[in-house]
């Protein structure tokens, strides 16, 4: 008899990944528990023996990271790839599924880090940021509802379209239809992200240059600076920690050590002064 | 502002939940909880002043806005920005009299928040660490056959380093934070050259935060056009964050309706006619 996997079953392996990828992380296994603990329920509903449970769980065994959430469709697939072993199929076998998951963390880890991690959720704190003016919980709230049904429901979807459609989900990913998708998140994320740095950081000089005798300085740099560029300061400062962190291969933490030095001479020649006083 | 042992372990509670590799999950975990908007509202209530909580969270949200964790590497810890930077930063505030909603206060809080946050990855490690034990525990289980030990494994048995690594630090840290605000305050007199120093700094940590992110998205000079466009809506144009992401959506629209028209003349050639976007070549 063909054995098919409910879809109680289906739906408790996936609570057991969106809950538990990442709760037992370390540093050798990262996410292999939580694979381990999603692929349970599976190989339980298809498997009587315990010999037969044993194989199959030791194929999970295997070494498993990747953007926990975008990774959801491997998750699915495998459900689905487990689902034909039990049945039968010749040639899906240890190497056949870990290789699939060896193949694809990497990639869907790359995707999943620049457009979830890196576009949507920045995306939506920014827009979270812009409602939270002035100390209004309302875009912090927002965001708490809109991320996580997107969250729940979209590691959902990535998971039975893995199980439904194995291979075939990752094309639209990948694909030339994902591509275009993506880029154009990207794009929408670089300009969100643009109006965060012009909105959220400010980035002023106190320089001034007064001639002898004048009352009000002939060089007001910030105004000068502004006058060119609205912003301009800001907009260098962001622009050299880009250069330093991709061109330079410089960690952010040593960038961040870089602009307490940059800060306290800044500060001692003058040119920076937050002007405060008890 | 005090923080009673009652608000601190709530703190210390929200610490285990939010970190990456958090119990609350990652999605709700680490993703939400443990941003710094969303730690300035739940801090916010904890010491009852949401206000000032989600003005110290946006502050320092800018900083850690696209805080990526590839293959696992950490350049801050989210439970300790959110849970002790955001707190003891409130507290910060309220003695040196300073409101958060200024430019000043928000550079204090971003500099007390990255300090806290870039030490914090050190509860990372130790998290991750203690987690080996409980894998060791688990690996077992497996060898045996003992498959349901698994479920204590991933999501039982990680309390224990959370209490250690989370629970512990942040209910200590909260809990002295207040003395050791007001020992800064009395040793650096604010005019000095260190205060100064320290709001600069806070002033300047935000680029870093967007450059992080920039990195992903820039790889050539022509990619900074739509970060500047964006930046333009907002420094020169006035435009605020909503209206200047609706803007984008409409740009993105285009660009997505382009794409797709390129590759449909791709696919043409093929003979394939059909609406299908994966050609077989």
């Amino acid at each position: 008899m063909e054995k098919k996997l409910s879809k109680k079953t289906l739906t408790k392996s996936f609570h057991n990944w969106y809950y538990g990828n990442l709760t037992c992380f370390s540093q050798e296994h990262m996410q292999t528990f939580g694979y381990l603990c999603s692929m349970l329920p599976v190989v339980e509903e298809l498997y009587d023996k315990k010999e037969d449970q044993a194989r199959s769980m030791k194929t999970y065994t295997a070494f498993f990271n990747t953007e926990p959430q975008l990774g959801t469709v491997i998750v699915g697939m495998t459900a689905g790839l487990e689902e034909a072993r039990a049945n039968g199929t010749e040639d899906v076998d240890d190497e056949t599924i870990n290789g699939l998951r060896a193949g694809l963390m990497g990639p869907i880890a790359g995707i999943g880090d620049s457009l979830v991690v890196g576009t949507v959720i920045p995306i939506l704190l920014g827009i979270a940021l812009g409602m939270s003016t002035g100390g209004s919980p309302l875009g912090a709230i927002m965001y708490i509802i809109v991320w996580n049904l997107f969250a729940y429901f979209g590691m959902k979807f990535l998971y039975f379209k893995g199980y439904e459609l194995g291979g075939k989900a990752v094309d639209f990913l990948v694909g030339p239809q994902g591509e275009a998708l993506r880029e154009s998140v990207t794009m929408l994320g670089g300009i969100v992200i643009g109006a965060v740095s012009a909105t959220w950081i400010s980035v002023t000089t106190s320089f001034t240059m007064t001639a002898a005798g004048a009352k009000k300085p002939f060089l007001d740099l910030q105004k000068t600076l502004d006058g060119v560029y609205p912003g301009l300061l800001t907009a260098v400062f962001v622009v050299g920690c880009w250069y330093l962190l991709s061109k330079k291969k410089m960690s952010p933490i040593k960038v961040m050590l870089l602009l307490v030095v940059v800060a306290f001479i800044g500060v001692f020649v003058g040119f920076f002064n937050p002007g405060l006083s008890y | 502002m005090t923080i009673s042992w009652l608000q601190a372990a709530l703190l210390g509670l929200f610490a285990c939940l939010s970190s990456m590799p958090g119990l609350g999950g990652t999605s709700f975990g680490n993703y939400t909880l443990g941003r710094p908007l969303i730690g300035g509202l739940v801090c916010g209530i904890i010491l009852g002043d949401i206000k000032t909580g989600i003005l110290v969270g946006a502050a320092m949200q800018v900083v850690y806005i696209a805080l990526v964790t590839p293959g696992g590497t950490v350049s801050a810890d989210v439970r300790a920005v959110s849970y002790i930077g955001i707190p003891l930063a409130m507290v910060a505030l309220n003695s040196y009299g300073l409101s958060a909603a200024t430019k000043e206060g928000a550079a204090l809080a971003t500099s007390f928040g990255t300090m806290v946050g870039t030490l914090g990855t050190v509860l990372f490690y130790g998290t991750a660490t203690i987690n080996l034990a409980w894998q060791h525990v688990g690996w077992k289980a497996v060898e045996k056959g003992d498959y349901h030990k698994l479920y204590l494994v991933d999501m039982v048995l990680p309390w224990i380093s959370h209490i250690l690594c989370s629970f512990i630090p942040a209910l200590i840290m909260c809990k002295l934070g207040a003395d050791v605000v007001e020992l800064i305050k009395t040793t650096l007199p604010m005019d000095g050259l260190a205060m100064k120093t320290l709001f600069t700094v806070g002033s300047l940590l935000p680029c870093v935060g967007i450059a992080i992110l920039l990195k992903q998205i820039v790889t050539k000079a022509v990619d900074f056009i739509p970060f500047f466009f964006g930046f333009t809506l907002a420094a020169s144009m006035g435009i605020n964050l909503v209206a200047a992401t609706v803007i984008a959506g409409m740009f993105a629209l285009i660009n997505y309706k382009l794409k797709m028209l390129q590759n449909q003349r791709v696919a043409a050639p093929a003979g394939d006619f059909d609406d299908e976007d994966e050609e077989d070549i």
